[in-house]
């Protein structure tokens, strides 16, 4: 009886628990996985897919530069809510250019497993996040990192054949916020109960980043609770790579933008659609200094400058970066940098960080790339992937920020006046990211040597079986034999820049395949660095000084670099590497329109306008230097085969044709309110009695304001009362003896000015506007799009040639 | 006896033994004027770390024979510690070639725009009026010690009776300007957080009080400090206005100063509750 019972029991049991786990297994698996990431690494080597992945997800401890240091310490707020709340994912491309990420889905969708907004505080609910959302507000989340599965150790790695590598939990993965390469952790300070109170509920950002006021005449009209830095967000924000360069493929483009599945990614295409500049200031008013003169590069360039400010102006395009194993190497280059070795067998300049794993730092001739518009990067293509992780603020309080110009110290006694320069020893010593990534830089060079980053062919686009049939196309399009025409044009106009083959170039087959490679042996660009005025182009890339000697890469440039002679024909002051680009590749440029280092040879683009984000400015100008009436129209976002072509055509003919360019130069969309001096309260709640408000006029050049370099001019109104003499010998240094005294007297005026009345300081500046921007602008040219005049006189027919040849490279 | 007055006597002793007069025998990287010539503070930290017993030699008299740059290498050889509670007496000063002195210098010329700017009676004055903070370190707000009756009833709606006291040494001390407390990004050295106590939005704080607690708010002065640990139950802040560096000041409570010496000296460590940062040092009971 009591064995029968028990089996029945065991049964009623078994059926019962059965079904209990039939039903908790019931409902369809979501589709909402990473299996799509990793189905697209098949076929892969280790260290590509080891490498890809770092490339994808790894933030290597940038979160805490994206929720903290970027708002505290640089003073600039990011409303990540903004970017990333999942009622917008829809908008996502359109708005920033983000690409939304195929294995996440918003709260409450078909088959999304999260619910509700509640439950992910307003994210999109992404793979791992069953796991991650368990840890928001407390201690003790694993990261996915900690599971990476490691490439074998390289067979020349220096530090091999033991694996010494440094912990890949330091890679910092998180999971993803629902757009690519934009990474989300749990902040275990989050307080549940004072984010409700703040916002209303847990799936909302609203109270945090709304202004405290809506009466414009109040101050807290300009202020959200996002500079309130006592509010602990449910998540820190890290970004990877891929944030940048994560691109939809030009062979497989998705049918719906915001929809995109796998096989319309690629990783190292670069996004030219990314509007980051205004991403990294969405929490500033649009009236601010902050938003007026970063957020207005072009969608797919951005000023990676802006951080580490060089007070140049100088946003410039996300590189494509495909063909790189035929990308031209620059032998014996002086090279002063850290190379790997198992011990140390010198005391001075050799670290170890355990046995059998050391630095030494030695000068060494060596063969490297150049990389960055400027070629400025140029101690090895690792090195410069290292950098790259820095400049998106890995390790950037261990090793970064106290090296930075702090635009509002004004005293050249003080720390952060000026750059120092960032010590790779020091970083490597004191950041465990900066260890883990660089343990795996091999990894990453590959996956960028992978197939990921190769070429994207038109005729391949278009379905077609080879070359040939896309050249019958163009025939068809532009004219008979214009193919043909437009490849000898090109060897006689173009490729002594764009081609990495030796002159002549007559009869040369620019699509030759690589027998070593498989890829195409000639990269179209051959890389040399040419002066800034042959080229004509806007020269404030050019100008980029951070690799200068005592600025803050100085380690990451040869020292060949900074020998470079000074552009004598260039109007600003240039030098010590400044004053050059290098020749780009032009493979697959049909893919990668509008043109030049900072997009603007062809039409504008633009995402969705809409009233709450209007990113897009007219920066079209008639003949007397005002707005252009009627300025042509912004195209519309086109990722397509026909809109990438469509683009290309339409900026071909820009670029061949300079004297019809319209000149454009960004302006200032809304005036800058800025609060000068300190409020005093005078028995009101808005008191202006010991501060004023200074506006710059919408309209001015917002290229200009960003190149200024306002401590020297602070230095030497100050000069001018307190020591002529030093004032003149620096005046002297910039202008020349000649023209020193008549500068210096008009310095001296204009602090006399100012002095009678600091709250006309835009004018009096205004009235020595051309003398001030002689003296102290970094950059003086304010046309974004004149330049590289090379084929204007090419005739109509063939520039016509020109251009279908160039869409099947 | 009580902890405070224990703590004063030993303050008193080590003032008898010449240390808080006498300039503590501190290592710093050597510097001039241009900022391009100060140290990397990692490196400063590496080369010259800061022993327990160092520290123990500090004292808000001593501190103020610092100039500004061996005050900063100071600061940047810190942790921020335990956040602190309760009541701390509260002294600051103005170090040569730094915050508001330095101001004074480098707009000297400039009359009109530049504010004569007597230190030492703004010393004098500040003394008298400020005498320390008290935290609330459960709340996560402080609330200052605030002392001249008759100074309150210039920036003050009211009586002064109705304000929140505390005593200082049996005498009455208002609590005012209410801030809020956090671990956050110091303004001078990066490498690991500082206790921030931040006075932007307190106007959600209990007991705020729009007038005068303004006035250092985010439409006011725009006060931002920051402050490390010195040895328990002593920090080092920097007050900052409108993130521009003003002036240094030091929180001291005997009582914990007190209790917890003997335990920093051997030890050399203290309970960290900000982000300490990753860089390995040889700090404290190793040197």
């Amino acid at each position: 009886m009591v064995r029968s019972l028990l089996i029945r029991s065991f049964l009623f049991c078994f059926i019962f628990c059965f079904n209990v786990n039939a039903f908790a297994a019931s409902p369809a698996p979501s589709p909402y996985t990473d299996a799509g990431y990793y189905a697209m690494e098949s076929g892969l080597t280790p260290s590509e897919r080891a490498g890809r992945e770092i490339w994808f997800k790894a933030s290597a401890g940038n979160d805490r530069f994206h929720t903290y240091v970027f708002q505290q310490r640089v003073g600039v707020l990011i409303d990540w809510y903004r970017v990333l709340n999942s009622g917008a994912r829809d908008q996502r491309f359109a708005t920033w250019g983000l690409i939304n990420d195929p294995g996440c889905c918003t709260p409450g969708s078909k088959n999304c497993p999260a619910k509700s907004s509640e439950e992910t505080f307003g994210f999109d609910w992404c793979p791992g996040d069953e796991e991650l959302l368990k840890f928001v507000g407390k201690r003790g989340y694993r990261d996915p990192a900690c599971d990476f599965k490691d490439a074998p150790v390289d067979a020349n790695d220096a530090h091999g054949p033991t694996d010494k590598r440094q912990s890949s939990c330091d890679l910092a993965f998180g999971t993803s916020t629902g757009a690519l390469g934009l990474r989300k952790f749990p902040n275990p300070k989050f307080d549940a109960a004072s984010w409700q109170k703040l916002n209303g509920k847990l799936g909302s950002w609203e109270g945090f980043n709304r202004r405290v006021s809506s009466n414009e005449a109040l101050s807290d009209s300009q202020v959200s609770r996002l500079a309130d830095s006592s509010v602990e967000p449910p998540f820190l924000i890290g970004m990877a790579c891929g944030a940048c360069h994560i691109a939809f493929d030009p062979l497989r483009p998705p049918k719906d933008p915001a929809h995109p599945q796998w096989e319309n990614i690629r990783g190292a295409i670069g996004n030219q659609y990314l509007r980051m500049s205004e991403i990294m200031v969405s929490g500033m008013s649009k009236n601010s200094l902050e938003w007026q003169t970063f957020a207005h590069a072009r969608p797919g360039t951005t000023d990676t400058s802006a951080v580490p400010n060089d007070q140049v102006s100088n946003a410039g395009t996300i590189n494509a970066l495909v063909n790189v194993r035929q990308r031209p190497m620059f032998t014996d280059e002086v090279v002063n940098k850290w190379r790997a070795v198992a011990t140390c067998k010198v005391d001075k300049d050799c670290w170890c960080e355990k046995e059998g794993k050391c630095w030494l730092k030695s000068t060494q001739k060596e063969a490297v790339h150049h990389i960055l518009k400027d070629g400025s990067d140029s101690i090895g293509a690792r090195e410069a992937l290292q950098r790259v992780y820095i400049n998106i603020g890995s390790c950037s309080e261990q090793c970064w920020v106290n090296h930075l110009t702090d635009l509002r110290q004004l005293d050249p006694e003080q720390r952060n006046f000026g750059q120092t320069p960032f010590n790779i020893g020091q970083c490597r010593r004191d950041c465990p990211n900066f260890r883990a990534i660089e343990d795996r830089l091999g990894d990453v060079f590959n996956f960028l040597l992978s197939r990921e980053a190769q070429a994207t062919d038109l005729y391949r686009a278009r379905g077609l079986k080879n070359v040939a049939e896309l050249n019958a196309q163009l025939d068809k399009e532009f004219g008979k034999g214009k193919v043909a025409r437009g490849q000898a044009v090109y060897a006689e106009n173009c490729a002594r820049c764009h081609s990495s083959q030796a002159a002549p170039f007559q009869g040369r087959d620019f699509l030759q395949v690589s027998a070593d490679s498989g890829l195409r042996s000639d990269w179209l660009g051959n890389d040399q660095a040419v002066a800034a005025s042959e080229i004509g182009t806007s020269p404030c890339r050019a100008l980029h000084s951070n690799h200068m000697a005592g600025h803050v890469w100085q380690e990451y440039a040869s020292e060949t670099y900074r020998t470079r002679p000074a552009d004598a024909n260039l109007m600003d002051r240039n030098g010590g590497g400044r004053g050059y680009y290098r020749n780009v590749s032009l493979v697959n440029v049909w893919a990668h329109a509008p043109f030049m280092h900072n997009n603007s040879v062809g039409p504008e683009i633009c995402g969705q306008q809409d009233s709450k984000n209007q990113f897009y400015r007219s920066p079209y100008l008639d003949d007397q230097g005002k707005p252009l009436k009627d300025a042509p129209a912004c195209m519309a976002y086109d990722p397509s085969v026909p809109g990438r072509y469509k683009l290309y055509k339409a900026s071909m003919m820009d670029l061949l044709n300079p004297k019809s360019r319209i000149p454009k130069v960004t302006r200032l969309d809304e005036p800058i309110r800025l609060d000068v001096g300190p409020r005093y309260w005078d028995g009101e709640r808005e008191s202006k009695l010991a501060n004023f408000m200074l506006e710059i006029p919408a309209g001015v050049d917002a290229g200009m304001l960003g190149s200024l370099q306002h401590k020297e001019l602070f230095r030497d109104l100050v000069l001018s009362k307190t020591d002529s003499a030093k004032l003149k010998a620096r005046l002297t240094e910039r202008v020349g003896a000649k023209a020193a005294d008549e500068a210096a007297a008009m310095i001296s005026e204009m602090a006399d000015e100012v002095l009678r009345n600091p709250k006309q300081i835009i004018s009096v500046a205004g009235k020595r506007l051309s003398t001030l921007i002689a003296l102290y602008s970094s950059c003086r040219e304010q046309v974004e799009n004149a330049g590289h005049p090379f084929g204007e006189n090419l005739s109509p027919e063939d520039k016509q040639a020109l251009i279908a040849f160039m869409a099947t490279l | 006896m009580n902890a405070w007055k224990r703590g004063f006597i030993t303050l008193a002793c080590m003032c008898a033994l010449n240390a808080c007069s006498k300039k503590p025998d501190i290592q710093f990287a050597p510097h001039a004027q241009d900022y391009a010539s100060k140290t990397d503070f990692a490196e400063v930290e590496h080369v010259f770390p800061l022993s327990p017993k160092q520290r123990d030699t500090l004292t808000p008299e001593n501190l103020a024979r610092f100039s500004q740059e061996e005050l900063d290498q100071i600061y940047a050889r810190l942790t921020a510690g335990p956040i602190p509670n309760g009541e701390f007496a509260g002294t600051f000063f103005f170090a040569d070639g730094g915050g508001v002195k330095r101001i004074s210098e480098v707009l000297g010329g400039l009359k009109g725009i530049a504010v004569d700017i007597k230190l030492k009676k703004m010393e004098r004055l500040g003394e008298a009026l400020w005498k320390g903070k008290v935290f609330y370190k459960d709340q996560k707000i402080l609330r200052n010690m605030i002392r001249d009756r008759d100074f309150l009833k210039l920036i003050i709606d009211g009586d002064p009776d109705t304000l929140p006291k505390t005593k200082i040494n049996g005498v009455d001390a208002w609590l005012l300007f209410p801030a809020k407390l956090y671990c956050g990004q110091s303004l001078l050295d990066a490498r690991r957080e500082s206790v921030i106590i931040d006075y932007a939005f307190t106007d959600d704080i209990e007991g705020y009080r729009e007038r005068p607690d303004f006035l250092a708010g985010r439409r006011g002065l725009q006060v931002r400090d920051e402050i490390r640990m010195i040895r328990p139950g002593f920090y080092l802040g920097r007050a900052y206005m409108g993130r521009v560096f003003v002036l240094n000041f030091t929180l001291y409570n005997p009582s914990i100063a007190d209790r917890d010496r003997s335990s920093f000296l051997q030890a050399g460590k203290v309970q960290e509750e900000c982000w300490s940062g990753t860089q390995q040092t040889t700090t404290a009971s190793a040197k």
